[in-house]
């Protein structure tokens, strides 16, 4: 029988397996470093101030990461789900820079984040509402919320609508294939390495096929190999705007329900012998995830966020150890020191980071189908699982739909993972009534009986 | 807790094959043309259609009509695309496209805009800030009957036997690249600074180079005149860009003529509403500062800025 894990969630790696394990989880963290460097470009940005968000950033990350891998009393998870810069605050971000700068999207920054920190304790009184096979579904959609990212990625798209190179759409596929071929045939460190291998393989591939790729090399020369991060704005300067408030107050609940999946979703594979959820960890994490967007805000990086795609990878090597988040998360806070070995990762070819993610994006939505359909299936689970799906996978699907419809449904119905959510819990409590009403008889009654 | 390492050696074989497969495959197909200023562009489609017709203009220049039947014919990267040769009198040599229009002279064509196509690709050629002869009509796709959009660049290249022809090639339904937007605009400043006051009816003609699909060029005087309204045809009705906002509060305008007092140019991205949209669709203006009766002249453009997938 093959084993559960190579390396379990409180085990620690020998020192050289624990440094490459981390390399790969950090290659497939330097995809978000891309945000930054995008955000920079959308605001006409200096160099200096690109460099200087995309280091406060990774900084953030990388600290980030470690406070969700150790395990206090009120603070971390404990699990391997390391932090990266969010997707989901970019265009928020992005207006409230250019409504005031950098204090106003630090400050909001700060506001979503500690929006967090006050839902985690809530998440605690959450244990009856999620049964397993919720969870089941929250983790396969947090698989099915790379679909994007990972595809578009993949077939090389920098920009909507733009062309696709059939050798682009190789590189990718091949980068695939090796990763693909690696865990599946690969034993022991082939295995538990298939992504790195994979990376590695398509950008060597990448490089020769792809003009851009060699071209993009050339930013590497220079870069400089040491350079202390500075701060081209005050610390304490922060602003805030009551316009934006609600807006991202909507981003953090949205931000915490991502988190609350991921989080379920790395407990599974940590600790697949639990009957049920187990909410001290999530809550601790869900803190851990608060408290690094704070700390974003006050350093000036971009708002962090739990990643998905780094679960998936924990998934599919079976390499769960918690202590490689911590060296992942050392390797990204030095690595912000080192301009030279930042630039060169995040010159890494598109498609070989989209074929990294769709790899880890696999096991997540496979592992959380399975949950899902454990146990015994009843008709009251096929509509509570079927409608959530529907509609909120038409998020994704019909996004126009959403933009004309009232201001409460566009602030619940953002995307499938927080929407399938929100609609899941509550079917499974509506479908679930009589159930209920008979359990609370049975309890009104008890004492007189 | 370390197993066996390795490969199963069928797994190899599989490995090793599809490998090597995707590298012949990727060889094969990578074959880049260096084209200066290509870097200029956001969109592959764009880049590739330029590094198409800079290709066959080195290949027209260097062997003559003859190799363009053989090597040109049919489609480029982008289905839909095709080359075709004019000399400068307008006479077509050779039409991928549309072969029926090869000995006929197109000299006075002109699109449903009332655009004379050829007499825009003679002006983009003499214009030192169109390197790539870019311009934008509408035409139709062989066999169809309805107007597309369409973007096309342009190469002079003189014969082996001393001919002067240019060759191009179109984009249809094109992006809207921000060195469009540039060209435009500063094409509009020199003409300007050429020839004062009266460039203003050219800028404002539909059917001139300043003018295609919704990026319409704009000249202003804060304080003075609106010569030319980003948003009416009409400049009577008074408003002070400067002051104007977008959807979150920002001021394009009022920051780019901040910028000028320092700097030649300004580009300043802001938000629009977008029907069919929850989200804010990004816009990207471009303002030139220059001089009219002494004093400031502002000239600019607004267009789409391309959206992350």
């Amino acid at each position: 029988m093959p084993p559960k894990y190579e390396y379990s969630v409180n085990e620690v790696p020998p020192f050289r397996h624990l440094i490459v394990l981390s390399l790969q989880h950090v290659f497939l963290m330097f995809v978000s470093v891309s945000l930054p460097v995008i955000f920079a470009g959308q605001i006409n940005a200096s160099v200096e101030f690109t460099t200087a968000l995309v280091t406060f950033s990774m900084l953030a990350a990388g600290i980030g990461s470690i406070l969700q891998a150790i395990r206090t009393r009120f603070i971390g998870s404990g699990y391997l789900c390391p932090n990266v810069c969010g997707p989901s605050y970019f265009s928020l971000s992005l207006s409230a820079m250019w409504m005031g700068g950098m204090p106003l999207m630090r400050g909001m920054i700060i506001i979503a984040g500690l929006m967090e920190v006050a839902l985690a304790p809530v998440v605690q009184k959450l244990k009856h509402i999620f049964p397993n096979y919720v969870v089941g579904l929250v983790v396969a959609l947090v698989g099915v919320s790379v679909i994007n990212p990972s595809v578009t990625s993949m077939f090389g798209l920098a920009f909507q609508g733009d062309g696709i190179s059939p050798v682009v759409v190789s590189v990718g596929f091949l980068t695939l294939a090796v990763m693909v071929l690696c865990n599946v045939w690969g034993k022991g460190i082939v295995k538990m390495y298939c992504l790195l291998i994979g990376m590695l393989a398509g950008w060597v591939v990448g490089l020769l096929v792809l003009p851009e790729a060699r071209h993009a090399l050339s930013a590497v020369g220079d870069a400089a190999w040491f350079a202390w991060p500075r701060m081209p704005w005050k610390v304490g300067k922060l602003a805030f705007d009551p316009k934006l408030l609600l807006p991202f107050m909507v981003i953090g609940i949205s931000g915490s329900l991502k988190s609350l999946g991921n989080l379920l979703a790395a407990q599974h594979l940590s600790e697949p012998d639990l009957k049920e959820p187990d909410f001290k960890p999530i809550r601790n994490g869900l803190m851990a995830d608060g408290l690094s967007t704070v700390l974003a805000g006050l350093l000036g990086g971009l708002a962090v966020d739990t990643s998905s795609s780094n679960i998936g990878l924990a998934g599919s090597t079976k390499v769960l150890s918690r202590w490689l988040a911590v060296a992942a998360g050392v390797i990204f806070i030095l690595l912000a020191f080192f301009p030279k070995f930042t630039v060169l990762m995040s010159q890494m070819p598109r498609p070989v980071l989209g074929a990294a993610i769709l790899f880890a994006g696999c096991f997540m939505i496979v592992t959380g189908l399975q949950e899902m359909l454990a146990g015994e299936w009843e008709v009251r689970r096929t509509f509570v699982v079927g409608i959530a799906l529907f509609l909120g996978l038409s998020t994704a699907f019909q996004p126009g739909l959403y933009a004309r419809a009232p201001r409460v449904i566009q602030a619940f119905f953002t995307d499938p993972l927080p929407t399938a959510t929100i609609l899941a819990v509550l079917l499974n409590q509506i479908v679930n009534l009589d159930r209920t009403w008979a359990s609370l008889r049975r309890r009104w009654a008890g004492p007189s009986a | 807790m370390m197993r066996q390492i390795g490969f199963r050696a069928t797994g190899m074989k599989w490995a090793c094959g599809v490998l090597l497969g995707c590298l012949l495959f990727g060889v094969g197909c990578g074959r880049p043309v260096a084209v200066p200023g290509v870097e200029r562009y956001d969109f592959r489609d764009t880049r590739n259609l330029l590094r198409w017709v800079y290709e066959a203009s080195q290949v027209l220049e260097k062997d003559g009509l003859a190799t363009m039947e053989a090597q040109f014919a049919g489609g480029g990267d982008d289905a839909g695309s095709y080359l075709y040769v004019y000399d400068m009198d307008g006479n077509c040599l050779f039409h991928g496209g549309m072969p029926e229009l090869e000995m006929k002279n197109l000299s006075t064509v002109t699109d449903i805009d009332d655009k004379p196509i050829l007499q825009l690709v003679h002006e983009a050629l003499s214009d030192p800030k169109n390197p790539h002869g870019w311009i934008h009509y509408t035409w139709w796709r062989p066999g169809k009957f309805y107007p597309v959009p369409k973007s096309s660049c342009h190469f002079q290249v003189t014969l082996p036997d001393g001919r002067e022809v240019f060759v191009g090639g179109g984009l249809d339904f094109p992006h809207e690249e921000r060195e469009f937007v540039r060209i435009a605009v500063d094409s509009a400043v020199r003409l300007i600074e050429e020839k004062g006051e009266a460039a203003f009816d050219k800028i404002d003609d539909p059917a001139s180079p300043y003018q295609y699909r919704d990026v319409r060029v704009f000249a202003f005087q804060p304080g003075v005149e609106m010569q030319i309204s980003p948003v009416l045809g009409d400049t009577r009705l008074g408003m002070d860009l400067a002051d104007c906002e977008d959807e979150v509060g920002h001021k394009p305008f009022g920051r780019a003529m901040e910028q000028l007092e320092n700097e030649s140019l300004s580009w300043q991205i802001f938000t629009a509403k977008s029907r069919g949209s929850r989200h804010l669709k990004k816009k990207i203006l471009y303002l030139r500062k220059t001089e009219l009766n002494g004093a400031p002249l502002y000239v600019g453009a607004i267009t789409d800025l391309p959206q992350t997938p």
